[in-house]
């Protein structure tokens, strides 16, 4: 029997932006200029972001979440497996997730397959090893043509499986990927390989792929109304559709929290971090304020077949996350949990019971957040949140879920 | 759907006909039929008083199939001497504009002897030092959720030209109009999306190949695919009768100034 498993995701935002960057900058992502990057002051920064992570592990969140973005101040991890690598030497227990690395902007997916063999082997076999296509941004920043991500993506990751768990040498005969020799040093060490997180938007298509190969199914969505229930069900019905069965581990979510000492206080600390969070660095992501890069006909991933529904239903100029005017509206987005220990236990705990979901990632530092007030919420959070959670997560689960050992089920989801 | 669904190596491919006369092949640009619109535009219904005009959409525009194995131009041009093949098309005039103006022109340096007169108007394809083409597909994001404000001033004269406004207007339009318009920005992103951006740097060593006469067509005031490109193009293909500038006109000069754009191009079949 397990209970959610509460992961620490650490963005690495840049936090030294003037007041009048979004009055004055059109994105935060790919045009933004770097000429705004200030070394004086970004000194050192890299380490605070990694001690925060480190603290996560001492605190008992059962991981650390890292991801890959390029040319934006919403997260610096252009590689983050150079963050995965200094975590493995700072930290001995959690899991190290990195969700993921965006294979079609690698020349070779052999380094992706390398580096994370070699994570693997530097923290022990603590490697949850994320596969992502990237979205619009990304597309700009490598010069990723949209028609094909996904199948070579698909291709990709299928490969670097491949060479963790076959012997090499052999030769891959891929449309994108073509190698004459295949043949991993270091292997990884967890076996058969380091369980597979697949990050999704509740395409249909994504949802299936991921559950004919048996990974863990991520939702990207950062906000939790009806539709992360939704996205359950759908990826529940089709794992049912390929014979396998659904379970709370199979599936994960991300979220943003802040809890201090009671309601009011909470919302005083994290305000600021949080709209630099959403006015800056959503800006050219979440908002439709300046250009939105993510999703669009700029960035035609999806077949035209796929495009039509979408524009069936498209509202032109509709609010996104970063478009929230007010504190009211942010929180009904269920994007961010603000509040007292009690208030975030149950917010959360609601959203376990109605999504089901096994797997939180959650978002600390918010935007400019300082140090000293992302630590006091974690160190909250794991003290008077996580233990609530955990309690009332293993009953649910083993409520709904009967017979199946999760231990097992853990195990077994690659 | 309009005009005709010819079957071409197991794949669809529509074509739409118009007008009586010496067959004329027009391969469409970004704000054009197939691209946007379903039927011909007012330019090529002028041609067709001269000519029969021959339009197919490109692979995945608009009821041709798509193919995912379009990586490059070079794929389209195979794709379109299979098109010419089933369409026994023998001699014929091309006119292209924009992307189509670039497989024009690629058609023509392969099989200069297929073709009696060449036509490109606002023609990607080349690269020329210090004249990027536009990012068409960041400006097909819209800015504030809705406007196309930016995307219609790299394709045409003015964000506020009526054309304009009706070939790319703001919000949401024409559901059909929506999907071709994605359609051929996908297909633009499998040949000219990965640096070399919507041009193939071995076209300018080859253009000495075309043998026929050539008209090259620039609209004054191109925001997309700069006028020395026009320049270029005029300047090495062998016998080419200059760079005719449409006053006034943006990119998409057939469009904008159907009227005179017409014009010079069957000015210049007659001579």
């Amino acid at each position: 029997m397990k209970p959610v498993q509460l992961f620490c995701w650490h963005f690495m935002a840049y936090p030294y932006l003037a007041k009048d960057f979004d009055a004055k900058e059109s994105s935060g992502w790919v045009t933004v200029p770097n000429s705004l990057w200030d070394n004086a002051k970004a000194r050192g920064l890299y380490q605070e972001y990694i001690d925060q992570l480190v603290y996560a592990d001492e605190l008992g969140f059962d991981g650390m979440v890292l991801n890959e973005h390029h040319q934006n101040i919403y997260g610096l991890m252009p590689s983050p497996n150079l963050i995965a690598a200094a975590l493995t030497q700072n930290t001995s227990r959690g899991k190290i997730v990195i969700l993921g690395n965006l294979l079609p902007l690698h020349l070779n997916p052999m380094r992706v397959a390398e580096e994370y063999a070699m994570l693997d082997q530097m923290s022990h076999g603590r490697l949850v090893a994320g596969f992502a296509p990237g979205g619009g941004p990304e597309t700009f920043n490598y010069d990723v043509p949209s028609a094909n991500t996904r199948e070579k993506f698909w291709e990709a990751a299928d490969l670097i499986v491949r060479s963790w768990t076959e012997d090499g040498p052999f030769a891959h005969e891929g449309r994108y990927f073509p190698l004459r020799y295949v043949n991993l040093w270091p292997r990884p060490l967890q076996k058969p390989f380091p369980p597979v997180w697949i990050p999704g938007s509740r395409s249909p298509s994504t949802m299936t792929e991921v559950a004919r190969r048996g990974y863990c199914y991520f939702l990207s969505s950062r906000s939790h109304g009806g539709e992360t229930h939704r996205a359950q069900q759908e990826f529940a019905a089709v794992l049912e559709k390929h014979g396998d069965k659904y379970h709370p581990f199979r599936f994960g979510i991300l979220m943003s929290t802040y809890v201090a000492e009671t309601d009011r206080q909470a919302r005083e600390e994290c305000e600021e971090g949080v709209w630099y969070f959403l006015k800056n660095c959503l800006k050219g992501h979440l908002r439709r304020e300046g250009r939105q890069l993510t999703y669009g006909p700029g960035v035609p991933y999806i077949p035209a077949a796929a495009w039509r529904e979408y524009m069936k239903s498209y509202t032109p100029g509709r609010k996104l996350l970063g478009d929230v005017e007010n504190w009211e509206e942010l929180d009904a987005s269920q994007s961010i949990i603000v509040g007292s220990a009690e208030t975030v236990t149950r917010r959360i705990q609601s959203l376990i019971e109605k999504a089901k979901v096994g797997n939180l990632l959650i978002q600390f530092q918010l935007g400019n957040m300082p140090d000293h007030l992302a630590r006091k919420s974690m160190k909250l959070f794991a003290e008077k949140v996580a233990p609530a959670l955990r309690q009332a997560s293993l009953k649910q689960f083993t409520e709904e879920y009967p017979g199946i050992n999760f231990e097992q089920a853990a195990e077994a989801v690659h | 759907m309009s005009g005709r669904i010819i079957e071409v190596n197991q794949r669809k491919v529509q074509v739409l006909e118009t007008g009586q006369g010496a067959p004329l092949l027009y391969l469409h640009g970004f704000a054009d039929v197939h691209s946007v619109k379903e039927n011909f535009l007012p330019f090529h219904e002028k041609l067709a008083q001269q000519a029969r005009v021959i339009a197919p959409a490109h692979p995945g525009c608009a009821q041709t199939d798509e193919n995912k194995d379009v990586d490059a131009i070079e794929d389209v041009v195979f794709h379109y001497l299979e098109v010419l093949d089933a369409l026994e098309l023998k001699e014929f005039d091309l006119v292209g504009a924009c992307v189509g103006g670039w497989i024009a022109a690629e058609l023509a340096v392969r099989h200069p002897e297929k073709i009696r007169k060449l036509v490109l108007i606002g023609a990607a394809g080349l690269f020329v030092p210090g004249a990027l083409i536009g990012d068409v597909f960041m400006h097909a994001q819209p800015e504030y959720g809705s406007s196309y404000a930016t995307l219609r001033e790299m394709l045409f004269s003015s964000a506020n030209h009526p054309r304009a406004l009706e070939l790319f207007p703001d919000g949401k339009g024409d559901l059909e109009d929506e999907v071709r318009r994605y359609q051929m920005l996908r297909l633009g992103s499998r040949i000219g999306f990965k640096p070399p951006y919507f041009y193939n740097p071995s076209l300018r060593n080859r253009l000495h190949r075309i043998t026929s006469p050539a008209l090259v067509i620039w609209g004054e005031k191109d925001n997309f695919v700069p006028r020395s490109h026009g320049e270029t193009y005029a300047k090495l293909i062998a016998h080419c009768s200059g760079l005719k500038i449409i006053p006034g006109a943006g990119h998409s000069a057939q469009v904008e100034k159907p009227e005179e754009t017409a014009k010079s191009v069957i000015e210049f079949l007659a001579k």
